[in-house]
Formats: structure tokens, C-alpha cells, sequence
């Protein structure tokens, strides 16, 4: 079984999130008081209107909830080789018999589980009592819905696999992270839809990977996108996957002969 | 028997931000950054047979860590060949290091938030111990590590005692050929210490394990290892047994010897004392160099000419002859 160690990454990382009550608690929270933020600002900006250039209220509130959601599953831990650099526990994790970035994989996808079970479905129950969202254009539309939002997690996973091995030259990389965090956050349609985005703006943004990761998969959730719309956006986020791991990957093979271990 | 663990002329650099102090030199740092090669290991060469136990010493910044962490894999050496096993530690690392053992005495590998026993499970995971050698293994590790009081407590929890037994437990589950420990025993009281030894000593002797050992406690290496590699400033200084090592560098000896009253010492006729200490009270000792001097003459020149009280005579123990091999000065005690 190759994959047994894999798992063990990904049920320790989950075991692990449960060890602090208090803080996953709060984490459910953060994510409803963001969403929350966040449909308030926009009621307000709508008054009494019920739609803006054809965009509905609702239809504000459901890419809210999802693309919030959504990056409350979408775990990427920025400081997984960072912090291991940093502190030179990089050591220790090269001593196992185990692919590194499989080993980051597993951890990711133990904690996104964890939060779609215990911060992801309470979130979504709390918000959908409270302020209300659209269900899903179709049945399909949400099986389609659904593929894209794991190719969404992908790219978003890539792309901070990318930034995380310059820790190999940087050490410290907690800028460029946070520029990171920005250009998504602003850019993917989780904090202003990218409807609202001006045409050109909009232009630029489809040679970004930054919309293929919220956007698209709420898009396709509201019915916006005909089938063949929808094939040449998972062809457009496959490619980002696979250009951006490619990058990282460099970086990593190159990275790993410059290792220096800090703290002897 | 082979060599197990063949290193040749291996040699590593780092490459170093030197900066000057304060705002200044924080400024000047950023705008012109200036870098410094360290050599950290330089050509070094040696070999370790199977089923031998080696104690790897130097001071702090020799190279050691390096060094082992270029045998487990971690480090790509800049020059030279390393060949641990049969494998090429750095280019087949994942194949190689299910053979190995390693403890980091200053990095633990346990996992923070969860009781030990949850990372032993992970680490039978990772290398895929069978469950009859995992419990097996547990089993013994526990009763001689003495671990049973902690073993499900987090790590975090652990005095740094219990978290090193774990920790060298940790390292040896999956049963490895081959364990090199840095530091097993660094801040560990002497109860402690002793416990490990023991582990360490027996782990050999029963199961020929090959070991690779470094510590700044002489102790350690006195009980445990009959072979000793000291290097410093990156080059190897000595490589041979603990006795070896006495007979090459502790030629000196000391007697002290406490007289019923004050005296001078005359000059002995046919004893070249190299050195005369005044002790406190009536106490006076003699440093001389073994080749030079018969003791029992020295001995009975003494009783004979002054009234004595005591004497005791006493070798250099080795960790004051590794202080003068690190200070390049002669070993006085």
C-alpha cells in the first residue's frame, strides 16, 4: 500500500485540529462573521434596489457564502516548508521515506476535510438560516459545480506551492505570502464579486489564474456558463495547475541543493 | 567485514550574510549585501564497518552536523563521494533513509499537540513497520527507556528527559542498520544520561546496529564507543580507539602529593618534572611526561627525603586530552 503513509499524514493533520477546541469554535465563527461583513456592506450598497447591471442581491449572497466557503475548505498551510526552513525542522522531514510534497498534499487535504465537516457545513447551515441562498441552477450544474471547485483548490494549492519554495533562497517569506493572500482575496471574487469588476479589469483578469479559483466554480453553481463554457474552464484551470506546479517544482529541485538547515 | 559508511574527501560550504552591528550596518546590509563562504566540512575521508559503534566529537562549529546531516541525506555535499548502505545518501534519499535512524538532540520529531504514542503510530505508518515488529519493538523500547509513566501524554507536556527517550525511540521503530545520533544526550540529568547509554550500548551489542554518535560529553563516548573521530574547523583530526587516544596525546601525568610540612622541593637528580604546582595547605603537585619520568623513582625519592602524608597519582581523562587536541595547547588537568 503506497499510500498508507499519506493517509496517516491526513488523519494526524485532522486528529491535530481537534486538539483545540476553542480555536475551531471561533474558526466557524470567522467564517460567518466574515461572510456576514460581507453581505452587509453589499445590502447596504443595494438599498432598495433588487439587482445591479442584472446581478440580484441573492445572486451577491450566494458567491459570498460559496467563495467564502469554499476558501474556509480550501486549506493551504503558506508556512508548511517556511516554517520547517525557518526553523530547520526541514531536517527531520527529509529523514522520512516519503515524497515531501506528497507529505504536504495529505496534510492539506486532512485539514481541508476537517474544515468542510466541522467549519465548512456548519457555516453554510448557520448562513443559509440567516440571510439565504440560491440552490443550485441544476442537479448537473452542481455535479459540474462540485469538479470545479477541486480544480479551483488545485490551482489555489499550486500557487502557494509556488511562492513556498522560495523560502529554499528567502527564509523569510511572509511578504510575498501576504501579497499572495491579497492578490487572491481581491482578485478571485471572494471579496468583490467579479461581476461588479470593470470590463477591462475583467479583460485582464482571464489570463490570471486568480478567477479560476472562486469564480468560476460559483458561475457554473448559478448556471451561468453553457456546457461548452464550462469544458474550457476546467481546461483553463488544468493548465494553471499544471504551469504553476511545473514552476514550483523547479524551484524545489534546485532549492533542496541550497538547503541550509538553521540551528545546526 | 565492509565498510557500511564510506565517506571520501567530502567537503560543504555555506554561504554566509555578514553583517556589521546595528542600524548602520542593518542599512548598509540591505542596500549591499555581503556574503562570506564558510567552510563548514573540508575533505574529509573515513569509513565505518558494520556493527561498529563511533563516537563522532569535535567543538561547537566543526563541521559534526554537517556532516551527519550530509550521511542521512539531508545536505548535498559540495565535493567528494558519500556511499552509506549501498546508496547514495543525497540523490536516492527516499529509498535510502527507511535503513537509517537519525536523532536530532535539538529537534525533536515527535509531533507537538499529540500523545507519543500517536506519533510512534504515525512513524509505523510512514515506514511501514509490520505490526508484529512494531509491537515488538514498542514493547522493548518502552520497558528499557522506561517510558510507560508518559507515553500518552503530548509531547508538549514532556520534560526534555522523557521527550529524548521518546524522541530515540522514535528513531529506531522500524528497526534501521544504521542510526546516527547528534547530541542524544544534550540536556539530560545523569540518571537520564546513563539510561540512554545503556539503550545505546545494549542496541549494538544485541542487535549490531551500526551507530554513528556525536556529544560534547566525554561520558557518552567512554561508555558507549571504542572508536573515535574528532575533527575540527572541518578537517579531521584524529581517527582511532579511545586507548589510541590516550597514548598519543595524554602523555602527561600528574601526582599530588601532601607533605606533613611545609618544604622545598629540591631538584631530583634523574627526574625531569616539568611543572610544580603549590596546591592549598601542604599540597604540591608534580606534572610530568610519562616517557620521561619512573614514577616509583619519583615516588621513593619523595618518601625518602620529605615526610609525606598522602599521594595520588592520576591520568589525564580524555576530556581534558579533547581540550587540548581543540586548543592545539599542551593537556594540563
Amino acid at each position: 500500500m503506497m499510500l498508507k503513509p499519506y493517509f496517516a499524514f491526513a488523519k494526524k493533520s485532522f486528529l491535530k485540529r481537534s486538539a483545540y477546541r476553542f480555536n475551531h469554535l471561533m474558526s466557524i465563527f470567522n467564517t460567518c462573521l466574515q461572510i456576514f461583513i460581507f453581505w452587509g456592506i453589499y445590502k447596504a450598497l443595494y438599498g432598495d434596489r433588487t439587482e445591479v447591471d442584472g446581478i440580484t442581491m441573492s445572486m451577491v449572497t450566494t458567491n459570498f457564502i460559496l467563495s467564502m466557503g469554499l476558501s474556509a475548505v480550501f486549506y493551504v498551510d503558506d508556512y508548511f516548508l517556511p516554517s520547517k526552513i525557518w526553523d530547520g525542522s526541514i531536517a527531520n522531514e527529509l529523514l522520512r521515506p516519503v515524497s515531501f510534497k506528497g507529505k504536504m498534499i495529505a496534510e492539506n487535504l486532512g485539514n481541508a476535510a476537517f474544515n468542510f465537516v466541522f467549519q465548512f457545513v456548519p457555516a453554510l447551515l448557520i448562513c443559509v438560516w440567516t440571510i439565504g441562498m440560491k440552490p443550485p441552477a441544476s442537479p448537473q450544474m452542481f455535479v459540474l459545480f462540485l469538479v470545479s471547485a477541486i480544480l479551483g483548490y488545485g490551482v489555489l494549492w499550486s500557487i502557494s506551492f509556488a511562492v513556498q519554495m522560495t523560502a529554499f533562497w528567502l527564509v523569510n517569506i511572509w511578504s510575498l505570502t501576504t501579497i499572495k493572500t491579497v492578490f487572491i482575496n481581491v482578485l478571485s471574487g471572494s471579496m468583490i464579486p467579479l461581476w461588479f469588476m470593470p470590463e477591462w479589469m475583467r479583460g485582464v483578469l482571464q489570463f490570471t489564474p486568480f478567477s479560476s479559483i472562486y469564480f468560476t466554480p460559483v458561475q457554473i453553481y448559478l448556471g451561468q456558463l453553457s456546457l461548452q463554457e464550462i469544458c474550457f474552464q476546467y481546461l483553463v484551470q488544468i493548465l494553471w495547475i499544471i504551469v504553476i506546479y511545473f514552476v514550483g517544482n523547479l524551484l524545489w529541485i534546485k532549492g533542496q541543493k541550497k538547503l541550509v538547515v538553521q540551528g545546526g | 567485514m565492509e565498510n557500511l559508511i564510506e565517506v571520501k574527501n567530502v567537503s560543504k560550504t555555506f554561504k554566509v550574510n555578514k553583517r556589521a552591528n546595528g542600524i548602520p550596518g542593518m542599512v548598509a546590509n540591505l542596500l549591499v549585501p555581503k556574503f562570506e563562504q564558510k567552510q563548514a566540512v573540508k575533505d574529509i575521508s573515513f569509513s565505518i564497518k558494520e556493527g561498529e559503534m563511533v563516537g563522532f566529537v569535535g567543538p561547537n562549529g566543526a563541521g559534526k552536523s554537517t556532516t551527519i546531516k550530509m550521511l542521512s541525506g539531508i545536505l548535498y555535499p559540495d565535493s567528494g563521494e558519500i556511499k552509506v548502505n549501498g546508496y547514495v545518501p543525497y540523490k536516492q534519499r527516499k529509498d535510502y533513509v527507511g535503513s537509517i535512524g537519525v536523532v536530532f538532540g535539538q529537534k525533536s520529531q515527535l509531533q507537538w499537540d499529540l500523545p507519543v504514542i500517536d506519533s510512534f503510530e504515525l512513524l509505523k505508518a510512514i515506514y511501514r513497520v509490520p505490526e508484529k515488529v512494531y509491537q515488538r519493538n514498542l514493547e522493548r523500547f518502552t520497558d528499557m527507556l522506561n517510558m510507560g509513566g508518559f507515553i500518552n501524554q503530548p509531547v508538549r507536556q514532556l520534560s526534555l528527559g522523557q521527550r529524548m527517550r521518546a524522541d530515540i525511540a522514535a528513531a529506531l521503530l522500524h528497526s534501521p542498520r544504521i542510526v546516527f545520533f547528534d547530541e542524544p544526550t544534550i540536556g539530560v540529568d545523569v540518571v537520564g544520561k546513563e539510561k540512554i547509554r545503556e539503550f545505546i550500548r545494549e542496541l549494538n551489542r544485541k542487535d549490531k546496529v551500526t551507530m554513528l554518535f556525536t556529544t560534547h560529553d566525554m561520558q557518552d563516548i567512554e561508555k558507549t564507543c571504542n572508536r573515535l573521530i574528532i575533527i575540527d574547523k572541518g578537517s579531521k583530526v584524529y581517527d582511532g580507539t579511545l586507548f589510541g587516544i590516550r597514548e598519543k596525546y595524554g602523555t602527561t601525568r600528574q601526582l599530588d602529593v601532601e607533605f606533613k610540612d611545609n618544604c622545598e622541593i629540591e631538584p631530583i637528580k634523574n627526574v625531569e618534572i616539568k611543572q610544580i604546582d603549590e596546591l592549598d595547605g601542604r599540597k604540591k603537585r608534580f606534572i610530568f611526561e610519562n616517557k620521561d619520568v619512573q614514577i616509583n623513582e619519583l615516588m621513593n625519592e619523595l618518601l625518602a627525603k620529605y615526610n609525606v602524608r598522602d599521594l595520588n597519582i592520576s591520568e589525564p581523562e580524555i576530556e581534558s586530552i579533547i581540550r587540548k587536541i581543540y586548543s592545539g595547547k599542551d593537556v594540563v588537568l
